[in-house]
């Protein structure tokens, strides 16, 4: 019995020393919040909005409530995603939010988790969150952390409802996809 | 060596060869350019399937290098590992940094890419560089390298291939040609054949057989007419030699039965003219020696004439006699010494003429071919003949020499008498035909016959020069003989 404890533990000990080194390999370069903020402009870049947008609209981008990011989420202004030219804005309510494409649902906003995801899905919005169950209450895209390592979730339902669609790529990189 | 020199070469292989050669080197240059253009295709085939999988390996992982999630990227590249030309594959992010990479068991690791390594088929490798894009951002770089093994065993295949049929195809044609060139070259052979049995057989009823109607069957039928023609000619000639040969054989008849009846008559000229001769001879002396008393000086003159006349036609008969022998008489040729048979002649003449002043010279050593006996007669007529146009002369002067040529031999007799006119040549050697009355030089008309007889019959030439009062020269031409 000792023997398989001393082989689950050095098991552990390994995937430990491999999720440090991987973790160690990026969270030395970047932030947690850097690491996000560079996923969320990936994902405008693997959504596409139906029906189809006019290319010469900007893309808002809004963080509702309190911005995590801080500055961080500034260098994306002005660049372009699928040919739309990017914008930030930071609404401090829901009636604020509107004409927003990408909804960032800052922690602050749990209480009103479901007026919010439901106005998303009537603008067209897709969600995300670092909220933790934020696709199971009906978000899109939610932040989840395995170990130091970033990862993301994706609930399609959302999406469908929400009139986004996700990119197969961007779901094969979900660590889950709610279908 | 000189056997292998395209002269030397048989017809057939004078006809196989070109044709054989010319398909070789035809079938030589199709494989070698099928080959070319093969390696060519199977080259860009790889390349577009390269560039084909590094295209779909790119859009697969765009968004695994956006998120730089490593685990993805190595599943979307461990995918290659099914396909065995792939030596490496690497996947760089934007920025450069090896993000995955795939190696085959005996490579290690990536190039750096900012060392720009050459593309496209370099050595033993092809390198692909396909730049991972997403809406026109490069987001990373996919760099692989093939290994060329499979491409090199296919064109290794292929020439194998191509040479295989290649030597089939050739094989095909060898024996095709082979049956074709019968065709032509054994009408040829025929004829060479035929012309060659005619040649050797001397058979002009041989025909060579004639095959169709083109030049080969034209040469054909002409050969055969030319055939003809000689065969025509030939029974011709046949038939005239037949003729003349029967012409001669009458004739030679009536030549020997001409010969038998002058040999009749030379045997009746020296017996049965001698007898009554020597009668006439015999009678005039007795008549002479016993009624010398009877007669007065008239009858004796007119008896002394009648004595030499006699005399005379005695030495005509002996003179013709000669004549005939030297024309029939069989030769018995042998090497012997002119010069001492001219020394024993001219002592002779010595003895017996008149004390006269005499130089003769006589080469010594001149040796010629002939029988000895008619050589004898034809020379001393010779001497004779200067030792008599000699005699009026204060000294005789008579010199022999020979000059020795390729074929033959010329003697020249030379006397300081009185010559002749070059006028009468022609009549010089004539039997009975004198250039000097026999009052001035005694004589019968017949020596020269003779010598000229005997000369032809050496076949030998004799000729002469004179001037009148300056002597003359014979020059007698013997052939050296063996």
């Amino acid at each position: 019995m000792a023997g398989g404890y001393f082989l689950l533990f050095s098991k552990f000990l390994i995937a430990l020393a491999l999720c440090v080194s991987l973790s160690f390999a990026h969270a030395s370069v970047l932030s947690e919040y850097e690491v996000k903020a560079a996923f969320f402009y990936n994902f405008t870049q693997f959504v596409s909005w139906i029906p189809v947008p006019d290319k010469k609209l900007p893309l808002r981008i809004c963080v509702l409530g309190d911005n995590p990011f801080g500055d961080l989420l500034q260098p994306l202004v002005g660049r372009k995603s699928q040919g739309r030219t990017l914008e930030l804005a930071n609404p401090e309510d829901l009636t604020a939010a509107v004409g927003c494409n990408v909804l960032f649902v800052g922690s602050s906003n749990l209480r009103n988790l479901p007026a919010i995801i439901a106005t998303a899905q009537e603008g067209n919005m897709l969600t995300i969150s670092e909220l933790p169950g934020f696709i199971g209450r009906g978000g899109i895209i939610g932040y989840v952390k395995q170990g130091n390592i970033i990862r993301f979730e994706i609930n399609l339902q959302a999406a469908d409802a929400a009139g986004v669609s996700i990119n197969s790529r961007l779901l094969e990189l979900a660590s889950r996809v709610i279908q | 060596m000189g056997r292998w020199r395209w002269r030397y070469w048989p017809l057939k292989a004078k006809l196989l060869f070109p044709t054989l050669f010319t398909s070789t080197l035809g079938i030589v240059l199709v494989c070698a350019s099928l080959i070319v253009v093969e390696n060519e295709n199977y080259r860009e085939q790889l390349e577009s399937e390269l560039q084909v999988i590094a295209g779909i390996l790119a859009e697969q992982s765009a968004a695994a290098l956006l998120f730089e999630d490593h685990e993805q990227l190595s599943n979307i590249i461990s995918s290659l590992r099914k396909i065995e030309t792939i030596k490496q594959a690497c996947v760089f992010n934007a920025s450069g940094v090896l993000m995955s990479a795939l190696y085959s068991s005996d490579d290690t690791s990536c190039t750096n890419m900012k060392a720009q390594p050459e593309l496209g088929f370099v050595g033993d490798y092809y390198r692909l560089s396909q730049p991972v894009t997403l809406y026109d951002d490069t987001v990373g770089l996919i760099y692989l390298i093939s290994h060329l093994e499979v491409l090199k065993a296919h064109i290794r295949t292929f020439i194998f291939l191509a040479l295989g049929i290649g030597v089939l195809i050739q094989l095909i044609l060898v024996f095709v040609a082979f049956k074709l060139q019968r065709v032509v070259s054994h009408p040829i052979l025929e004829l060479s054949g035929a012309a060659e049995r005619i040649s050797l057989a001397h058979d002009y009823t041989i025909r060579a057989p004639v095959y169709g109607n083109d030049e080969l069957g034209r040469l054909g039928t002409t050969f055969n007419d030319m055939i003809g023609t000689i065969e025509q000619q030939n029974r011709r000639i046949l038939e005239s030699r037949d003729g003349l040969e029967r012409i001669v054989e009458h004739r030679t008849s009536q030549l020997s039965l001409a010969n038998k009846e002058l040999e009749a008559f030379s045997y009746s000229v020296s017996h049965d003219l001698r007898q009554p001769l020597r009668a006439i001879e015999g009678f005039g002396r007795a008549l002479e020696e016993d009624c010398e008393r009877l007669l007065d000086e008239t009858g004796k003159d007119h008896l002394r004439r009648i004595r030499a006349a006699s005399v005379r036609m005695g030495g005509l008969i002996d003179g013709l006699l000669v004549l005939s022998r030297v024309s029939r008489q069989p030769m018995e040729s042998k090497r012997l010494n002119l010069s001492e048979m001219l020394q024993d002649i001219a002592e002779e003449l010595i003895d017996l003429s008149k004390p006269l002043p005499t130089e003769v010279h006589i080469q010594p050593d001149i040796w010629v071919v002939g029988d000895g006996r008619m050589l004898r007669i034809a020379f001393q007529n010779l001497l004779e003949n200067a030792w008599k146009y000699s005699a009026k002369e204060q000294v005789r002067l008579i010199e022999v020499s020979a000059t020795s040529g390729a074929d033959y031999i010329t003697i020249a007799i030379q006397d300081n008498g009185v010559g002749f006119d070059m006028r009468y040549i022609d009549k010089l050697f004539v039997a009975f035909n004198r250039l000097h009355t026999p009052s001035e030089f005694g004589g019968t008309g017949i020596g020269l016959a003779t010598v000229n007889r005997v000369i032809l019959r050496h076949h030998g030439k004799i000729s002469a020069s004179s001037e009148v009062g300056e002597g003359a020269r014979f020059c007698v031409s013997l052939p050296v003989g063996d």
